[in-house]
């Protein structure tokens, strides 16, 4: 698993993805944003877990369960989509929020 | 990837325009970097998403900012792609049929204005979800029911604007608009219908206003901005049934449609059903690599074999029904088992029951979904999916003679035709011939904007429209309306392109939208 995701890390176009520095703090917290926008495909029988458990080591699909989820994966991801997952805009998580979702689940899973 | 420029557009003006933007709605909701600009792509391209890449986004929070957002976009001819949502996955997401138009978001514009429970109505603005929407419906205990769309990412308003269907009886979601606000693109606020009367109380109550009916001109068009949309609601029924009917043999289809006929005409079947065919019903649980390793389409024999093995049809039906008195449903669902055993007794029924009190259960779908998602990875990943959308008066000659075109040009073109038509009313059936597509394999984006332009052709031939179009077509789609043509033009599309001209003289609203002012742009 560690060989999959330090590739896919090291094919992100690190320059483009530098977090809102300049923003106001978050009105929601990386939890939040989690519940608001991610579960529905990233719980335990979203369609994004399934498609993820085709190509991740077992128990690693959900989310919430992996064990390593970089913070600059889950900001390519949520910007500029991955596989076959569509990308969110600055409308619906600002830079900063997305800063705050990242950490969170960077933290969690560290936890 | 460097910024396009919007068509026809220097630079320089872009600049202004960017610069007058900014002070209408504050820095901080312009967006022009590299990354902000690839999260407006199409996540779903047929081919290269650059094809509609946008020059940057603009997202007003109000009426007042999305005026002075169209004054500048007047003032320096800059194009703009207003998005509610911007989640119209499979026909372009938020990206702008031509390249480097300015998305305009308003996905900050997300008040749910109202709701009243009494008349069965909502007023929403076009940053309204499914999710917020169902949300608030839940947080009052609502007696009325959302009719939502595939997926629930999308927006209430930009659903039912963009003709988008349901499985209710308030299915049709455009025929369930009533009343609109909208801006013109010379900042003119205007309220349709009886909205035009101060005070009234009417607006979201009658469709028809003294004067035109102006609501459906601002639906799949670019005439205007729509701010405020009314829906009607459908009160919560006394009971619902959900069917699922299969007919054996791929020779049945006409039968199948002519028997549905008259039980949707008569309302017996009072929402939307839907006929898969076998390619479509193979995927259920499946990956693409269980049924099928070889190269190109997955031959017909192939599915028809797996759906012999699990009891299957090759057409399949399910649509559900509502009944709004005690014990009605039951006579509904005497009614459709004895016109099927009389008509169609070879067909094989099933049904299950729901009344008022019971726990809701997933086939009422009346929860939140992203069900669509299921699919779009079947060739691969990175998966996408597209359609062609032709809308079949519900004869089953017509319907057959349409389908069997369908099939025929999606297997010579090595696309899987996975094909579900939608009974819309008791008239007409929309077809939904999905192509999916692995997004980076060119050859294969390639073959589908060939299928899909030779398929627009031959439909048009046989006198066929489509209901819809990703934003790669819109112009195909329109070149089909060719009644009373005059200097290669049909009368419509030249009607649509003189309002046009007058409402939006410098073309600044959505151009090409529809095929609607692209030749200008």
């Amino acid at each position: 698993m560690k060989l999959t995701i330090t590739l896919a890390v090291g094919a992100l176009a690190l320059s483009t993805l530098a977090a809102g520095a300049q923003e106001a703090p978050p009105s929601r917290t990386g939890e939040d944003i989690f519940a608001q926008r991610c579960v529905f495909c990233h719980d335990a029988r979203g369609w994004g877990t399934r498609s993820l458990a085709r190509r991740t080591p077992p128990d690693q699909a959900e989310l919430l369960e992996r064990e390593v989820l970089p913070e600059i994966l889950v900001r390519h991801a949520v910007r500029r989509g991955i596989g076959s997952m569509p990308q969110f805009t600055p409308t619906e998580i600002s830079d900063a929020e997305l800063d705050a979702l990242a950490r969170w689940l960077a933290t969690r899973n560290a936890d | 990837m460097s910024a396009p420029l919007p068509p026809g557009t220097s630079q320089a003006a872009l600049d202004a325009a960017l610069e007058a933007f900014r002070a209408a709605v504050g820095p901080q909701w312009v967006f022009t970097s590299e990354a902000d600009r690839a999260s407006y792509l199409d996540p779903f391209s047929i081919g290269d998403p650059d094809a509609h890449a946008t020059a940057a986004a603009v997202a007003p929070a109000n009426t007042d900012q999305l005026a002075q957002v169209l004054a500048a976009a007047n003032a320096h001819k800059v194009p703009v792609w207003p998005v509610s949502m911007g989640k119209n996955l499979a026909y372009g997401t938020a990206a702008p049929a031509l390249r480097g138009t300015v998305v305009l978001d308003l996905k900050r514009m997300n008040r749910i204005v109202e709701i009243n429970e009494d008349l069965g109505y909502a007023v929403v603005e076009p940053g309204v979800s499914y999710f917020d929407f169902k949300a608030e419906l839940d947080r009052r205990q609502s007696n009325l029911w959302m009719s939502g769309a595939a997926h629930s990412w999308g927006s209430v308003m930009g659903n039912a604007l963009e003709h988008g269907v349901g499985y209710t009886p308030y299915g049709i979601h455009a025929e369930t608009i009533c009343g609109m606000e909208v801006m013109l693109a010379d900042g003119t606020l205007v309220r349709t219908g009886f909205g035009a009367i101060e005070g009234s109380q009417e607006w979201q109550a009658f469709k028809w206003p003294f004067g035109p009916n102006w609501d459906g001109v601002f639906t799949q068009s670019n005439f205007a901005v729509v701010t405020k949309l009314g829906l009607w609601l459908m009160p919560q029924p006394e009971g619902m049934a959900g069917f699922t009917i299969s007919v054996p043999a791929k020779g049945d289809l006409a039968r199948l449609v002519d028997t549905l006929r008259p039980l949707r005409l008569d309302d017996t079947i009072n929402a939307t059903y839907t006929i898969a065919n076998a390619w479509r019903q193979s995927t259920g649980g499946a990956q693409r690599s269980d049924l099928w390793q070889g190269e190109g389409a997955i031959p017909e024999e192939v599915v028809t074999r797996r759906l012999a093995e699990r009891g299957r049809g090759w057409w399949n039906v399910i649509f559900n029904v509502f009944d709004h008195v005690p014990g009605g449903i039951d006579l509904r669902i005497d009614k459709i088992n004895r016109h099927f055993a009389a008509h169609f007794p070879q067909a094989s029924i099933e049904h299950t029951r729901w009344v008022k009190g019971e726990p809701q259960q997933a086939w009422m779908r009346q929860d939140v979904s992203l069900a669509p998602f299921g699919i779009v990875d079947w060739r691969g990943s990175p998966g996408g999916h597209s359609d062609f959308g032709p809308v079949v008066a519900a004869v089953g000659s017509r319907v057959t003679q349409v389908y069997e075109l369908i099939e025929r040009r999606f297997l010579e073109h090595g696309l899987d035709p996975w094909v579900g038509m939608f009974g819309m009313g008791g008239r007409a059936l929309i077809f939904v011939a999905d192509m999916l597509y692995k997004r980076d394999d060119p050859e294969m984006t390639a073959a589908c904007q060939r299928l899909f332009r030779t398929l627009c052709r031959e439909v048009s031939a046989m006198g066929v429209g489509l209901y819809r179009s990703h934003i790669t077509f819109m112009d195909d789609a329109e070149a089909m309306h060719t009644w009373n043509a005059q200097d290669g033009q049909g009368a419509l599309p030249a009607l649509n392109e003189r309002l046009k001209a007058c409402l939006d003289p410098n073309n600044i609203l959505a151009p090409g939208k529809q095929g609607i002012g692209s030749a200008r742009a």
